[in-house]
């Protein structure tokens, strides 16, 4: 498949604080990109590096193959932390001008605006939306040119139940379009619901990077003890185990798909054998995920 | 070219302070310059009630040539209020970080700054428009005997204004971009010319060195300035400069090139 966006190295001092550090990426045609880490992981300021407003202090990276330049940025729908436009004019007005320096065709704008629901109040001024409007204006002027590729960071934030599932949602239709689209989020929820692919950060640096399915899927570990010498056999004879491992005197089992503790146990006890030690461990990636995303900030 | 300059129209057109000075300035700028004369008849009339006499017409402020650099002086005074809205202008893409947004949905650091440029050439371009039209106007209902080459002669201070107006909305504007908070930066615009004098004095105390005072005509503010020399002052017998000086155009336009340049640079190397 295409690659869209290729990263080598890319890094951003902040004094001596290195908010992305030495990262590497690739981000293909038709993924929903999911750039997951909590807050202060440098997601945003390594968008900003991608978008031109930052300016890095090593490393490269090319869109469609080719060094940036303001004419590719033209080609890329982008909102990076919060919505920006001037409270002063209406949302219309604001997109007009984004569709003008994007050189985008204005019949576009009734379009975008219906996509996100606003051309009821497409003549107020920025300054009296409301936060959900405002996101959602800021898709609708990512979305003005047409781009092959979409970039939002955060895009639900603060936003209460309702309205992140609206901009969910948009999303999701977005992505069905064919677009490419990056999305920076804190939230592993968000990722998982939304993305395809995804990249974890942790204080500028990349921890995993995978298809989001990985995820979900990961098999539950059975750690699992009896005092019965027939132990590791019947293990070995379970049919939803995966491998096998002992650690310090204790039964590592990994399980297949859609196996889980409740079935080991019943399985053993059928045997004739009662564990005297057995805990499900949390399917190890999520798991790991939500530990880094838990992180003091 | 032109599209950069619609943007930045853009931003502005729908911005009820951008119409309230710009209303401010030319409705000023046109009203007191055009309205000198009756004024001075006005205060000749009270002359007469108090039974003296005070002939205007021996006063020659709005008789061709002379008007020419009477009231493109007078104009020069209102253009602080001019490049207090590009203060304005530029800082509000600060404080609103529209600035971060324009780069991001495309445009090029330079554009940006050309965007503004462009703008500002075309308040310079309105603010002469203005200004010939004022002219030709009061001097032709004023001018006692009308000699066709007297018009001509004094056209040269249009240009001098022309370059005066930019040169100064340039320095408003590098100012901006280098202040980034609005109510600072017209502050020290305000300030300027006093700063710039102050260092003028310390620096060219005449018993001090005496042999670089021809210095002073490089200073910025001083150099915008001396574009069109105070011309009243030959009404009280006294030589005065009545031409526009080639060097003072030639530092004026180096400072504003170099204005605009600073700008330029501040921005590319930002993160924003
Ligand atoms: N302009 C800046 N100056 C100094 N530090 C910054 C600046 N921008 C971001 N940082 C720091 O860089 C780190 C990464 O920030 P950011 O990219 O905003 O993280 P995220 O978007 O993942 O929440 C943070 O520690 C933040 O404080
Ligand atoms: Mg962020």
């Amino acid at each position: 498949m295409e690659t869209v966006l290729s990263i080598q190295k890319l890094t951003k001092n902040f004094g001596k604080l290195c908010a992305v550090n030495q990262l590497d990426l690739e981000v293909k045609r038709g993924q929903v990109f999911g750039m997951l880490g909590p807050n202060g992981s440098g997601k945003t300021t390594t968008l900003g590096m991608l978008m031109g407003v930052t300016n890095p202090s090593s490393g490269s990276f090319s869109w469609f193959g080719e060094p940036s330049t303001h004419l590719t940025r033209k080609k890329i729908g982008a909102v990076l932390e919060h919505p920006i436009f001037y409270p002063y004019l209406s949302g219309q007005k604001n997109l007009e001008l984004n569709a003008m320096i994007k050189g985008a065709n204005p019949a576009n704008i009734v379009k975008v605006l219906d996509i996100v629901e606003l051309s009821a109040r497409k003549d107020d001024k920025y300054r009296t939306y409301s936060l959900g409007m405002k996101q959602r204006l800021a898709i609708a002027s990512a979305l003005v040119s047409d781009p092959i590729i979409l970039i939002l960071d955060e895009p639900t934030n603060g936003l209460d139940p309702m309205g992140i599932a609206e901009i969910r949602e948009i999303v999701k239709r977005i992505a069905a379009d064919g677009k490419t689209i990056i999305l920076a989020s804190h939230l592993l929820d968000e990722v998982q619901k939304v993305c395809t692919h995804f990249a974890v950060l942790r204080r500028g640096k990349l921890m995993h990077s995978g298809p989001v399915d990985e995820v979900g899927k990961g098999e539950e570990t059975v750690e699992v003890m009896a005092y019965h010498d027939d132990l590791p056999v019947l293990l070995q004879e379970f049919i939803g185990s995966a491998t096998i491992k002992k650690e310090n005197g204790i039964f590592q089992v990994m399980m297949k798909d859609g196996f889980h503790s409740q079935d080991l146990n019943k399985f053993l006890f059928e045997k004739g054998i009662i564990t005297s030690h057995l805990i499900t461990k949390k399917k190890t990636l999520e798991k790991q995920f939500l530990e880094i995303l838990a992180e003091a900030h | 070219m032109l599209h950069l300059l619609k943007i930045d129209l853009k931003k502005m057109t729908s911005y009820r302070t951008f119409w309230v000075i710009c209303g401010l300035y030319f409705i000023t700028l046109g009203f007191s310059t055009a309205s000198g004369m009756e004024i001075l008849k006005w205060i000749a009339s009270k002359f007469e009630d108090f039974g003296s006499s005070l002939n205007v017409n021996r006063i020659p402020l709005y008789h061709f040539p002379d008007i020419w650099q009477n009231l493109i002086w007078f104009s020069g005074l209102f253009k602080l209020v001019l490049s207090i809205m590009v203060v304005i202008s530029i800082t509000n893409e600060y404080q609103y970080r529209t600035l971060r947004q324009n780069i991001i949905d495309g445009m090029s650091r330079f554009e940006f700054v050309l965007s503004k440029v462009l703008t500002n050439l075309l308040l310079s371009v309105m603010s002469v428009g203005m200004l010939l039209l004022i002219v030709m106007v009061t001097g032709l209902i004023y001018t006692p005997e009308l000699i066709w080459s007297d018009i001509l002669v004094g056209t040269e201070f249009l240009l001098a204004y022309f370059i005066e107006i930019f040169a100064f909305l340039s320095y408003a504007l590098m100012l901006g971009v280098f202040v980034q908070r609005s109510g600072l930066t017209i502050v020290l615009l305000m300030l300027s010319h006093m700063i710039e004098a102050i260092i003028k004095v310390n620096l060219f105390r005449e018993s001090l060195n005496p042999s670089i005072g021809w210095l002073k005509q490089f200073f910025p503010l001083e150099s915008i300035t001396n574009l069109v020399p105070l011309p009243f002052a030959r009404y009280a017998f006294q030589e005065i400069q009545d031409y526009v000086s080639i060097t003072a155009v030639a530092i004026a336009l180096g400072w504003t090139f170099l204005f605009n340049y600073f700008s330029y640079l501040k921005l590319k190397k930002a993160d924003i």
